[in-house]
């Protein structure tokens, strides 16, 4: 119980911190809002105006505590560019983001698990070693470059999907789903061959273990001794590393929807930073902030849940 | 028994070192100008001519690339020097006073580091606007929560050691203790740090620059050709591919190395 508390306060200052950072950064930079909305031929009494009405010349924190208030009321404040109220333009992204980088996480387990174990198993024999070179060139691979690899050889040469063919989850889930495959897969690849190299490593270190031999006396054969009782301690590392990869899925993601022309909060993050459209960024970032310390939230218990060595404390 | 050959370190060698001569040379020399358009060159495949072919511009794509990969190195080697310095001078202090300065500085860091640093290096560049220099601050700021950590993790360890208590009798300075005692021992766990997170660097820079708000024109960058490439993917993959594969030996070389390394 105390724990939860703990983890809820510790969430709740993060979260104003970050908010409050990305506030004030876009706050003090140089360059005015109300001149890039009306033009360089606005009039300085017109500017003096829209800046009373946009409330620019109120102190940063009187400013930080009411953008936060219509923030939690749903009010995320108005797009410099389109006029049209944040909440609007990016509360119906967000679950296509938050789709794509499960979605990417379930893929990472997918391959990873599987393969790693079926690596360590064979330590040093050729599957071993094949696994292991695959996995040291997939690394190396920048999700987007992986995103155009795939465009090129499932989109164009085999024609298992249509490039740019994005089905909205609205109109057709299923269709949706299985748009999000290859941009899911490629963001997990690159993590997929990290989490199995971890997985790997950490099933053959643990396989040298004194309560391997014992596990073994006691009559049982390879694959009881693996996953009853080498997998249990095996899988502590691999699932850090796992809770800290989902936050980095999000990013991918951001990146990936534009390969694949996904209308997520990438999209969407991407044009209004070039159009430097900042209360439109400062409500992604903040809602990519809440998704990533929900993740935080949600993992941590898990992790320690499975390691009893990590008291909760 | 027969010591193992380290093939991770020699094949990192081996792609390291072409990188860097690819780009050394493409600093100096370029088969063709990068930026000169040849319209009758328009999308060419391979050939003598051109080893890697032309973009939609006419342009040789194998000088775009070594002028890249250039670009690219130099953001990452800027990146990582703004990360490492500044996470020295942080982890250090922290790690090495503690109390309420570590306290604020660490909250700050760790709510940082909860999130990931290329979206950080967005929200710098948003407020920076793009360009090369830009984007080496934008990144290397992004960096410093994860150097930070790393070094201040380092120096918790070590200020407890008998070598600093000694060196204290002896009268040293706290800043001589921190950066002539202690930081030469935190060296080897930030060489490899270090190697990460120039490897990291490069992707972010490639994903930055594929996104468009990172590198701008005329300055080349591979992120941004493969971009460029997107659309012509079926007329002329090589387009995409040669500067793909280009980040990727530069990416896979440097993490072999840093693999081999660990283990020699």
């Amino acid at each position: 119980m105390k724990y939860i508390v703990r983890k809820l306060i510790s969430f709740f200052v993060t979260l104003s911190l970050v908010s409050f950072l990305v506030f004030a950064a876009f706050a003090v930079i140089p360059g005015d809002p109300a001149l890039s909305k009306l033009g360089t031929d606005a009039t300085p009494s017109q500017l003096a105006a829209l800046r009373g009405e946009m409330g620019l010349n109120r102190p940063l924190l009187v400013r930080f505590g009411s953008w936060a208030v219509s923030f939690l009321q749903g009010d995320m404040g108005t797009s410099y560019s389109y006029d049209r109220p944040v909440a609007g333009m990016i509360l119906d992204k967000i679950p296509i983001t938050l789709t794509l980088a499960l979605m990417a996480f379930v893929l990472t387990i997918v391959i990873a698990l599987p393969l790693g174990i079926y690596a360590a198993k064979h330590e040093g024999k050729w599957p071993d070693r094949l696994i292991y070179c695959m996995g040291q060139v997939t690394m190396a691979v920048p999700p987007f470059f992986l995103g155009i690899l795939l465009t090129f050889f499932f989109g164009l040469v085999l024609r298992w999907f249509t490039p740019g063919g994005y089905v909205s989850y609205q109109s057709d889930f299923l269709g949706f789903l299985g748009y999000l495959f290859f941009p899911a897969l490629a963001i997990a690849l690159p993590k997929a061959a990290m989490a199995l190299k971890l997985l790997r490593g950490s099933v053959i270190q643990e396989a040298r273990q004194d309560y391997v031999k014992t596990a073994y006396s006691r009559g049982n054969n390879t694959n009881q001794v693996l996953y009853k009782h080498i997998l249990k301690n095996a899988l502590i590392p691999v699932v850090t590393f796992l809770g800290m990869t989902l936050t980095d899925m999000i990013a991918g993601s951001i990146i990936v929807e534009q390969v694949f022309s996904i209308p997520g909060l990438g999209r969407i993050l991407m044009t209004s930073i070039s159009g430097r459209d900042y209360p439109v960024v400062q409500a992604i970032i903040v809602w990519i902030a809440i998704l990533v310390l929900v993740i935080n939230l949600i993992v941590d218990p898990i992790y320690k849940g499975i390691d009893p060595r990590i008291r909760m404390e | 028994m027969k010591k193992e050959k380290n093939w991770n370190l020699i094949i990192g060698c081996v792609l390291t070192g072409m990188t860097i001569i690819f780009v050394l040379v493409g600093f100096f020399y370029t088969p063709y100008d990068p930026e000169t358009m040849d319209v009758t060159a328009k999308l060419a495949g391979v050939s003598a001519a051109h080893p890697m072919g032309c973009d939609n511009f006419g342009r040789d794509i194998l000088s775009r690339v070594m002028k890249g990969s250039g670009t690219t190195l130099v953001v990452a080697a800027g990146t990582v020097a703004i990360g490492t310095m500044a996470g020295i001078l942080i982890g250090a202090f922290t790690g090495y006073y503690g109390g309420v300065l570590d306290e604020v500085l660490m909250r700050i860091i760790d709510a940082l580091f909860a999130f990931p640093s290329i979206l950080l290096a967005l929200v710098f560049i948003s407020l920076l606007g793009p360009g090369k220099y830009n984007v080496i601050v934008a990144l290397g700021i992004a960096f410093i929560p994860s150097f930070s950590r790393i070094v201040r993790s380092q120096f918790l360890y070590q200020r407890n050691m008998d070598y600093v208590s000694s060196a204290k009798l002896q009268g040293a300075s706290d800043i001589r203790i921190m950066f002539v005692h202690i930081l030469p021992n935190t060296l080897s766990v930030l060489r490899s740090s270090v190697m990460i997170g120039f490897n990291n660097a490069v992707l972010a820079e490639a994903g930055m620059s594929y996104l468009g708000i990172g590198v701008q024109p005329p300055d080349a960058s591979l992120g941004r050709m493969l971009s460029e490439a997107q659309s012509y993917l079926f007329a002329a993959p090589g387009f995409a591919l040669f500067p793909g594969f280009v980040i990727i030996v530069m990416v896979l070389g440097f993490s072999l190395l840093a693999e081999g390394m660990k283990d020699a």
